[in-house]
């Protein structure tokens, strides 16, 4: 692999005019946004309308084995768009779409769901469901990472009241040890886990409320 | 026989932490109000970033110096040794690769020579052979730079240490005495650990005569020895959840082999820790030289000892700074220098700074420096995956 100087690439080159404009105006607020990350959100809009078909118009996705974006942290959703388009996590929906996004059409879709408002999930999970998903959510550390609330932080994903076809594909996945993950930290994790267990699990995030209610 | 001994020890004493069922290793130390603290650490990307995407050029040096982007697309760039032949050897941790940049007329080209390896983050190098420390062994690649496309098998240097991964990971070099110096570091945050860890070690270049350098350190991955007095010095972090502002990470001085620097009880040489400083004093222990400022994550040192750079910064030390997690305004992402004077105290100063913007965002984290033949000064950054060159025209 060759490497070349910094480029010129336009997108570098708006970013850092932007930055020196703000510079030059001393706009405090402007200068204050990362310069070399600053993800606009309101790109990200735009970019996202071929992604609403399957993961809804506002991230919130009805399709059972289809994640929703909304309100996922945008570390998490920009590293996912980064793994699928260096073919480290393989979907024929979405590694063609990955194809063609820069590192700032990745962030402005990344900054652009985390400001969407999730959905509240369609129902509640029985008591006894939610009662044994509270306690494997609990047994296994899962809030560590994933928040009290598990909203997600960081690189790690919003799981309350995401689709539950999707969480059963993920966790079976991690446990398979074939789905694509960051850092080994979910495939080890997903060792001790039953197939009950994952259903169960997959069954309470999914009815859990986003935003940290109960 | 008394290494011996040490190695029969290390052996019983390295059943990994390997708590499944637990909290990540991070969280140990936190507490109970720090339950729901949004602090956590910051991922490593899953992929480099492409040339166009590093915006080198928000990169602030003093007047007179340059940064350019020198090499890219390298995961997760961490500690560089150079060969004989001009090859710059880089390790990688979580990656798992170690690479080998050719320079051709002016273009870099890099190789992955190593993969699949267990956070080989120690590279050093001598009479040919790259020597690669992972988290329980060291190897070496004999040869390895008339072999860059068909890398030789690796021999085992050694393969007896302790399998714990949190700050498992090795910063390897080789001393003016011609031994292999690493770390064993504390396998948790904050725990009493074995007699094996928390330590600054040295061995035979095969494997045999490990010594305890420096006891107490809880997790050091950079060193470097100075290139006059040849005595080591080396980074440290400190432990994590004490506070935002404590303890500080920190600088230090080895002036006696197997002094311990306090850890686990007591943190920056003057702050007794909570739990495990009952009953101690700090004066009990091996002082630091300097407090780098808390969460800063020093990880690279290296004395300058080229003569591209103006006269000061002669024997000055560079520190690259990986930057905070465990506080709310991040702190560090930057390199800075260090000027050591016999009878001042030692005196700290930005070099490099641009990677973290105003608002706590970064792009990339400096992570190790190294020299050049010509005297400029090379910056690894794990999270771009990029190389920076800085050099100096008067």
């Amino acid at each position: 692999m060759t490497t070349r100087g910094p480029s010129t690439a336009s997108a570098t080159r708006s970013k850092t005019r932007h930055f020196l404009l703000a510079l030059v105006a001393g706009a405090t607020a402007l200068a204050a946004t990362p310069v070399a990350d600053a993800a606009d959100a309101e790109a990200g809009r735009r970019k996202a309308e071929p992604c609403a078909p399957c993961h809804g118009p506002s991230g919130n996705s009805t399709m059972p084995t289809v994640p929703s974006l909304a309100s996922q942290p945008p570390t998490f959703t920009y590293y996912q768009l980064v793994m699928f388009k260096r073919d480290k996590r393989r979907d024929p929906q979405m590694t063609p779409f990955a194809m063609n996004l820069s590192d700032a059409d990745m962030q402005d879709l990344a900054a652009y769901y985390a400001a969407q408002t999730p959905a509240s999930p369609p129902a509640v999970s029985a008591v006894a469901t939610a009662e044994a998903g509270g306690r494997l959510v609990k047994q296994h550390f899962c809030s560590s990472c994933h928040t009290p609330a598990l909203m997600g932080q960081k690189h790690i994903p919003r799981l309350a009241g995401q689709q539950q076809e999707y969480l059963l594909k993920q966790l079976r996945g991690f446990k398979a040890q074939t789905a694509a993950d960051l850092d080994g930290s979910m495939t080890m994790s997903a060792q001790p886990l039953s197939e009950q267990d994952i259903e169960l699990l997959a069954d309470y995030l999914a009815h859990l409320p986003p935003g940290g209610g109960s | 026989m008394k290494a011996a001994l040490l190695t029969i020890l290390i052996l019983l004493l390295a059943m990994p932490v390997l708590a499944q069922q637990a909290p990540p290793t991070w969280q140990q130390g936190r507490t109970p109000d720090q339950a729901s603290s949004p602090l956590a650490p910051h991922a490593q990307p899953p992929a480099p970033k492409a040339a166009s995407e590093i915006p080198v050029n928000t990169i602030k040096v003093p007047a007179g110096f340059k940064v350019e982007l020198w090499a890219s697309g390298i995961d997760n760039a961490r500690a560089m040794t150079w060969g004989d032949k001009g090859t710059l050897f880089v390790s990688s941790r979580g990656a798992g690769n170690v690479y080998a940049v050719v320079d051709q007329n002016g273009r870099r080209e890099v190789k992955t020579i190593a993969k699949g390896l267990q956070m080989p983050n120690g590279v050093a190098f001598k009479d040919g052979a790259l020597y690669v420390a992972e988290i329980s062994r060291i190897t070496k690649y004999e040869g390895i730079e008339n072999n860059l496309d068909s890398v030789p098998q690796p021999k085992v240097v050694i393969d007896t240490l302790p399998k714990d991964l949190p700050h498992g990971w090795k910063y390897l070099s080789f001393g003016p005495d011609g031994k292999l110096y690493f770390n064993i570091g504390a396998p948790c945050n904050i725990c009493m650990p074995p007699e094996t860890h928390a330590a600054i070690v040295r061995i035979n270049a095969d494997g045999t005569g490990l010594e305890y350098v420096a006891r107490g350190v809880r997790n050091s991955v950079g060193h470097d020895f100075h290139p006059v007095t040849k005595e080591l010095y080396f980074s440290n972090h400190g432990r994590d959840w004490l506070g935002e502002d404590v303890p500080n990470d920190t600088l230090h001085h080895v002036v006696q082999r197997g002094v311990h620097f306090g850890y686990p009880m007591c943190h920056q040489g003057d702050i007794l820790d909570p739990a495990f400083g009952k009953g101690h004093a700090c004066s009990e222990f091996a002082a630091p030289l300097l407090k780098l400022g808390p969460h800063v994550s020093p990880i690279g040192i290296h004395f300058y000892r080229g003569s591209m750079f103006p006269p000061e910064y002669t024997n000055r030390l560079f520190i690259a700074e990986k930057g905070s997690w465990n506080k709310t305004d991040k702190i560090g992402f930057r390199v800075t220098m260090v000027t050591l004077q016999a009878g001042r105290p030692p005196k700290e100063e930005v070099f490099a700074e641009g990677w973290m913007g105003a608002g706590g965002q970064f792009w990339g984290r400096p992570a190790y420096v190294q020299e050049m033949k010509d005297g400029s000064l090379l910056i690894a950054d794990d999270y771009a995956g990029a190389i920076y060159r800085v050099s100096y025209q008067k």
